[in-house]
């Protein structure tokens, strides 16, 4: 079972992403609610693939992303993004990220990118 | 609501998110407008807020909602990004208020299960209309912003063009992404991103994918075209298309070196400047500053993000019932009737070990449930600032105590009267700027909101320095509207504030938009009593209003002496004794009208005889065969003539069913509790029977 780590801010965003895996049997072994704790817990736990929210409070997805990448270049981070954050998914695909999924999303989006992402 | 996220649990968590979030959001607001101003630090946060909700609430399909966060975000976007300097702070703050209400109602009302119907298309023209207004009057910084977009390159090609006819073939794909993915123009560009690896010459077609976000519509419709040459065969190259997400159909073709030529140079002589990409500065950050942040912030937050979990407040009450029962079955066992008069050392030593660690979990079960006051107090800040803008007096709320903890199900209970008894401070209480300045007060009023811990009860206090209470119109309009029976020289002061508490009171002949509103002070003390609590009123003409509350700590167990009655027993709680004798009958004095009264120690008091108030039979009806027990309740005492004391006990409190409740509305009792042996005993309510 593939093993992930989910960060996102809202509870509310880590609960729907959770379900989502949970129901196609993906391991979610850790949440993050900010940067920091998301670098901490990758470093920690070493996780599959993690999904990253952008806006978030300590330390924003970018940058956490950037330090993840550092530690380990090889992570599969896959950004959760929103209508309007254009700029900051380029950032994020030009500094490492595997892919992107846009808020609202449906389950199947989430499972679609995870595999493709873990396959790469 | 969406098909998809109808299950509970998602809804319960958006609903608990988003209320949180938005009593924070209220918080900044009115914290920024004390500041006179908002700071980056605010608009980070209120930025930060609006896009969470607007992400939940559209997963959730609750469009309304997330449309007007979205309206805020950009807002708050526009602040953060332009740092404008003229911004009219106070329109804005009611602006965002006024969306705050709009979410807060839409989520009492999904939490009801109402139809979330209320149309926000007036207040996002508003609000796009704010942030109209706010860009064009900031037109020099914006419009600086706006040019750079244009300075970025619209066309990318390869630094390296000689190398170009070095390659072995020429390919055209078009790539058709899934409907709905959303944000084609970006995963346009992974490809051109990825795709550098393979070729260093490309052209691609719509060419400004990364700054116009009309691209999107283009690549939906006609898809996105990718001229490019390389070494790699059609195989290898229809793999690497095919591993693109969202892939919903791939057209891949070798072209011919003509052809290909013929659209590099149509496609040049289009653009009329070319950049090279990779002469683009990449942001590299700096190694050292951020490692360092990494370390001496992860500490703090690693604590405080893993010692605390949240848990459904039915799961507690279940908690707290399940104790409730352990310390019934406790008793059942320690005082089975079948151990009586045996000698059982050691079953008495481990039933006491029992009794010390079931006292243990509840109070740690009691303490999990209790929870700050802060939080409702400050709501009180918003009450404040409407209020004394409506009313234009200048008003300062001070808090003190917040940190005082209550049980979960008290606080509900209490925020509708707090919030009542604060709009009345405002309303009646403080004078207006002028009256104050007669009274050579000063011009500023002040509500004081105060919670403490006093034995098993907690006080919450609504204090103003306002006009005060005027004794004799509060009794000359409750004599009016029949009120009262006792003359003004016969009451005590306490007695003439608390006419103010009785339905059908209001001395208000006009009645303002926020207070008295029919709902008076009547529903406050209702709403407190049905807590088990009181209200105190307290005053000095001109000085100002104390308003007290008197809460339990907790409704669930009590410390309760239990009476016995005939073949009934009774639970008083143990708080409002003051004492139990056995009375000399030359004490006992009646009173024409045959109302029995006792003298102890020169004060006189009133006697229930319990028996005949609940019509039970009982062989001890000589005052001397029984005893009494001295309660007290609001400085008031009566004397409770019982056959006989049965003992002290922790009990479980169980509300009454709404048989006894509601249709036989049978007075003074409370609830009712199991005791040791089964039997249901009925908890007396002391404040009512003094009353009688």
């Amino acid at each position: 079972m593939k093993r992930i780590l989910i960060v996102d801010d809202a509870a509310f965003m880590r609960l729907a992403i959770r379900k989502a895996l949970e129901k196609n049997n993906f391991e979610v072994v850790g949440e993050a609610a900010n940067g920091l704790e998301a670098v901490k817990k990758y470093i920690e736990l070493k996780p599959d693939a993690v999904t990253l929210d952008i806006t978030m409070e300590e330390m924003t997805g970018i940058d956490a992303l950037r330090v993840i990448l550092r530690s380990d270049p090889n992570a599969k981070v896959i950004m959760i993004s929103a209508m309007g954050q254009e700029a900051m998914v380029r950032e994020a695909l030009i500094n490492g990220a595997k892919s992107f999924i846009v808020k609202p999303f449906k389950d199947e989006q989430v499972i679609k990118v995870l595999n493709q992402v873990l396959e790469m | 609501m969406s098909g998809t996220y109808s299950n509970e649990p998602m809804l319960d968590m958006f609903i608990f998110e988003t209320s949180q979030l938005i009593e924070q959001l209220e918080q900044i607001i009115l914290a920024s407008e004390k500041e006179t101003g908002f700071n980056s630090h605010a608009i980070n946060d209120i930025f930060r807020i609006m896009h969470t909700i607007k992400g939940s609430s559209a997963m959730m399909m609750f469009n309304d909602i997330s449309t007007v966060s979205h309206a805020i975000e950009d807002i708050f976007y526009f602040l953060r990004e332009e740092n404008p300097e003229n911004i009219d702070c106070s329109k804005l703050s009611d602006l965002v208020l006024e969306a705050v209400d709009y979410i807060k109602d839409e989520v009492d009302k999904i939490k009801a299960g109402e139809d979330t119907s209320n149309n926000p298309s007036e207040l996002i023209e508003t609000l796009k209309e704010f942030l109209a207004n706010l860009k064009s009057e900031n037109k020099s910084i914006s419009l600086e912003i706006k040019e750079q977009p244009k300075e970025k390159p619209q066309y990318y090609i390869s630094p390296d063009k000689t190398a170009s006819n070095n390659y072995k073939h020429t390919y055209k794909a078009v790539i058709y992404f899934d409907e709905g993915c959303e944000m084609e123009n970006i995963r346009a560009y992974t490809i051109i991103h990825n795709i550098k690896d393979i070729t260093s010459d490309y052209h691609f077609f719509p060419m400004d994918i990364i700054d116009n976000d009309e691209s999107c519509e283009v690549i939906r419709k006609e898809g996105f075209q990718i001229y490019f040459k390389t070494d790699k065969s059609y195989e290898e190259m229809h793999e690497f298309f095919m591993q693109t997400i969202f892939l919903r159909d791939l057209e891949l073709t070798e072209l011919e070196d003509d052809e290909y030529k013929k659209i590099a140079e149509t496609k040049e002589t289009e653009v009329e400047e070319i950049k090279v990409l990779s002469s683009e500065p990449i942001k590299v950050p700096k190694l050292d500053d951020e490692e360092k942040i990494v370390i001496d912030k992860s500490r703090q937050t690693a604590i405080s993000s893993q010692s605390f979990i949240s848990v459904s407040v039915t799961k507690l009450d279940q908690l707290m019932d399940l104790v409730g029962e352990m310390v019934v079955a406790e008793a059942m066992v320690i005082q089975n009737p079948d151990l009586q008069g045996l000698e059982l050392d050691n079953f008495q030593k481990a039933a006491r070990q029992l009794n010390k660690i079931t006292n243990e979990i509840q109070d740690v079960v009691m303490s999990i449930r209790m929870v700050a006051l802060s939080a409702t107090f400050l709501k009180m800040h918003r009450i404040v600032r409407d209020m004394s803008r409506k009313l234009n007096k200048e008003v300062e709320l001070e808090i003190i105590g917040e940190d005082t903890e209550v049980d979960k199900n008290i606080i509900e209970h209490i925020s509708d009267p707090l919030m009542h008894l604060v709009r009345n401070a405002i309303d009646h209480g403080i004078e207006p700027r002028k009256e104050r300045l007669a009274k050579a007060k000063e011009a500023k009023g002040t509500v004081t909101l105060e919670a403490k811990n006093a034995g098993n009860d907690v006080l919450v206090m609504v204090k103003d320095d306002g006009r005060g209470l005027d004794k004799s119109k509060i009794y000359k309009k409750a004599k009016e509207k029949g009120l009262v029976f006792k003359n003004e020289d016969e009451m005590t002061d306490r007695e003439i504030f608390n006419l103010i508490l009785v339905p059908g009171f209001s001395t208000k002949a006009n009645v303002s938009e926020f207070s008295g509103r029919g709902v008076g002070m009547d529903v406050v003390a209702r709403n407190i009593e049905s807590v088990g609590g009181s209200i105190i009123v307290d005053s000095q003409l001109d000085k100002g209003t104390i308003i007290t509350m008197k809460i339990p700590l907790t409704l669930a167990i009590i410390d309760g002496m239990i009476i016995k009655v005939g073949k009934s027993s009774y639970t008083i709680p143990t708080i409002s004794i003051k004492e139990s004798f056995r009375p000399k009958q030359e004490d006992i004095i009646t009173d024409p009208d045959g109302r029995e009264m006792i003298m102890v120690r020169g004060q006189c008091y009133p006697i229930l005889r319990l028996h005949n108030f609940y019509k039970i039979h009982t062989d001890v009806t000589s005052f001397t065969d029984g005893i009494f027990i001295m309660v007290e309740e609001d400085e008031k005492s009566l004397c409770i003539f019982v056959d006989e004391l049965l003992g002290q006990q922790q009990v479980v409190v169980k509300a009454l069913p709404n048989y006894i409740q509601k249709y036989r509305k049978i007075k003074g009792l409370a609830g009712c509790t199991l005791l040791g042996d089964g039997s249901i005993s009925l908890i007396l309510d002391v404040g009512e029977l003094i009353k009688l």
